[in-house]
């Protein structure tokens, strides 16, 4: 690596030098409490893939070029140069992190791991190590913000036959204006994904319940979030924003998809409109009356994955285990649950990446938490969590049922 | 020779690591309060009510350590507060902190316990990273610092219990320590001669170095996370 590439990396850690970064990057004494709370060292049990020892991959570099002690005498705090040997720690310490924090509830400083993460991120960027499939998703998403008239109409298509579907599953005259596009004045604007699941079954909800809505030209998922772009994940973010501001709607509805819901609700500060997971909108209609569904409807042992976007991080806990303990005659929860829940393995954009076997191994703890409450059903609320679900299913052949919340529901209204 | 050495130690480097903890310390603040905020929260759920006093509360009562290991958890509490039972008996040997002596007590009311206390948990501390899996995230800052707080602890504790039950001809009144301590903190600094006709001025000398140390890395090591622990606490909590 040569001096003008370690200075433009080193300039770029600086750009994250924010004031709760400085305090995680000083405050960690390496007590080691929070050791063997990461669910990839419960899989792969090495250090370097414990929250410490993630974490001071970042520290190290950050000694080296930022703290006396580390310019004048780098061993008293294992200060070290950025190289190339140093950024392929940082690909694997960033890389295998699905930014759960589950670390930082277990941490007696609150040090948020995944967050100092994102200097390993920034640097893989500007040394263009980081991982291809997301940087081409996040330019994608930000493409498409840029040009989405000529999205519109292809996707209008899609629509029309998506509207043929939810017409059939609710018994409907007719398809059209099941799924409104580009609505003024609705209350809700739905922030849905690429598949047609994640569509089809809030559209349902939404008829069902005779809401005022229209449905988003944009994915919810942020891509440039999971990349650790502080820049494109402003860009992706700020398409939806910009266009329920256009809309003037009230609320803004994420689909099952935690960081996505995080994003809007909690990191990008004030927004003229209320965000919502579609988990609090379903407890919601169900708590006014305007769906009703089949009590006890599902019979087989059933399980709920916190995904730990939606719960650790952004606080729904309980609303989805009072839609389900409602659909369910039996219930059982996992161990340890809400806040010490363990992560499945899937978040952090790292489903999109070719890491299987990797995620099978880091989805070890998650596979003993359901083997032991004798589930059939497992249920999330997170696309990742979803797919990632799946994979620990095939990954240790077991005999279980993945379902989304939402399609739960949409399949047992009354 | 050695005279000049002692000198230096019990007064210049005094003030060269009052110096460095303030300066460095405020230094600090300065970098941390100037570095931006990022927009939003980076709360961790459920939200706990009163977030100031839970912040400190977490701070001091170290609940994440007593779910994970009750003897670490032991070892924490016991070494902080006997640390900052330490703080206010030096505090005290200053004649200026009167106040702290509204009811009249003897100076360092532990009668050497808590320095016993204090060498205990460091040595805890020192041995546990000497076994896996905390040897592996060790680095040398952490064995060096506790390694120095040993040293400064075991020699001022010998200078207090020797003081107090007159070990070994431990001749050095406590109101010499006074007398020289005052004299600092009035700027007009001089080694009482009870320190320094006592032949165990070399004690006070060893003592006074590694408490010298142990100011001027503060700022610009881990043991700052005593400062801002509660600023993290609180944006966990935002």
């Amino acid at each position: 690596m040569d001096n003008e590439k370690r200075k433009a990396l080193i300039a770029k850690i600086k750009t994250r030098l924010s004031r709760p970064m400085r305090y995680y990057l000083d405050l960690c004494t390496r007590c080691g409490l929070c050791y063997d709370t990461c669910h990839v060292f419960y899989g792969i049990p090495r250090k370097e893939y414990s929250p410490v020892g993630r974490a001071e991959v970042v520290r190290r570099i950050y000694k080296k070029y930022f703290r006396p002690s580390g310019r004048i005498f780098p061993s008293w705090g294992d200060a070290k140069e950025i190289d190339d040997h140093a950024m392929d720690e940082l690909l694997d310490a960033a890389f295998s992190c699905t930014g759960c924090r589950r670390c930082m509830i277990h941490c007696p400083f609150g040090i948020d791991t995944p967050f100092l993460l994102s200097i390993a991120k920034v640097l893989l960027i500007e040394n263009g190590t980081a991982p291809e499939e997301l940087t081409m998703l996040a330019d994608g998403a930000v493409e498409k913000g840029e040009s989405i008239s000529e999205f519109k109409e292809g996707y209008r298509e899609v629509i029309r036959d998506l509207e043929k579907e939810v017409a059939k599953r609710i018994g409907a005259a007719s398809p059209d204006g099941l799924i409104p596009l580009e609505k003024k004045g609705a209350d809700i604007l739905f922030v849905g994904l690429a598949g047609a699941h994640s569509i089809v079954n809030p559209a349902i909800i939404f008829n069902k319940a005779g809401a005022s809505w229209t449905l988003s030209w944009f994915e919810a998922v942020n891509f440039g979030a999971f990349l650790g772009d502080p820049e494109k994940m402003q860009r992706i973010a700020d398409r939806v924003v910009k266009e329920a501001i256009a809309l003037g709607v009230k609320e803004v509805v994420i689909v099952e998809c935690g960081t996505a819901y995080r994003i809007p609700k909690f990191l990008l500060g004030p927004l003229p409109f209320k965000v919502s997971s579609i988990v609090e909108v379903i407890h919601r209609y169900l708590k006014e009356g305007k769906i009703k569904i089949k009590e006890k409807a599902v019979q087989e042992a059933l399980t709920y994955h916190d995904p730990c976007q939606l719960g650790r991080n952004a606080g729904v806990y309980e609303e989805p285990r009072e839609i389900l303990q409602s659909i369910c005659a039996d219930y059982r929860e996992m161990t340890p649950n809400r806040a010490f829940n363990w992560c499945c393995g899937g978040g952090g954009g790292l489903v999109a990446l070719d890491n299987e076997q990797f995620r099978i191994k880091s989805g070890r703890a998650k596979y003993d938490q359901i083997v032991a409450t004798g589930a059939k059903i497992v249920v999330s609320a997170c696309e990742n969590c979803i797919f990632q679900l799946d994979t620990i299913k095939s990954g240790y052949s077991m005999d279980i049922e993945v379902k989304s919340l939402t399609e739960l529901v949409a399949e047992n209204l009354a | 020779m050695w005279d000049k050495v002692y000198y230096f130690i019990m007064i210049p480097m005094v003030y060269l690591a009052v110096a460095t903890f303030v300066l460095g310390l405020l230094v600090k603040f300065i970098i941390v309060l100037s570095s931006p905020k990022p927009a939003g929260t980076y709360a961790v759920f459920p939200k706990r009510p009163l977030r100031f006093i839970g912040a400190v509360g977490e701070a001091f009562i170290v609940p994440v350590a007593f779910r994970k290991d009750k003897l670490f958890w032991l070892m924490i509490i016991a070494f902080h507060g006997a640390f900052l039972l330490l703080f206010l008996g030096h505090l005290e040997l200053i004649r200026e902190f009167i106040f702290l002596q509204i009811i009249p007590h003897k100076v360092f009311l532990g009668a050497g316990f808590v320095g016993i206390v204090l060498i205990v948990s460091v040595l805890y501390f020192l041995f546990r990273r000497f076994t896996s899996p905390w040897r592996e995230i060790s680095v040398p800052e952490d064995y060096l610092l506790l390694l120095l707080l040993f040293l400064t602890f075991i020699f001022g504790s010998h200078m207090s219990l020797a003081s107090r039950y007159g070990i070994a001809g431990f001749d050095i009144p406590l109101d010499a320590y006074r007398e020289y301590l005052s004299s600092l903190f009035t700027r007009n600094p001089a080694i009482s001669q009870g320190i320094i006709a006592s032949p165990h001025y070399v004690l006070v000398v060893l003592h006074v170095f590694f408490a010298n140390l142990f100011l001027m890395l503060f700022p610009f090591s881990k043991m700052v996370h005593s400062v801002f622990i509660f600023a993290a606490q609180l944006i966990k909590r935002k």
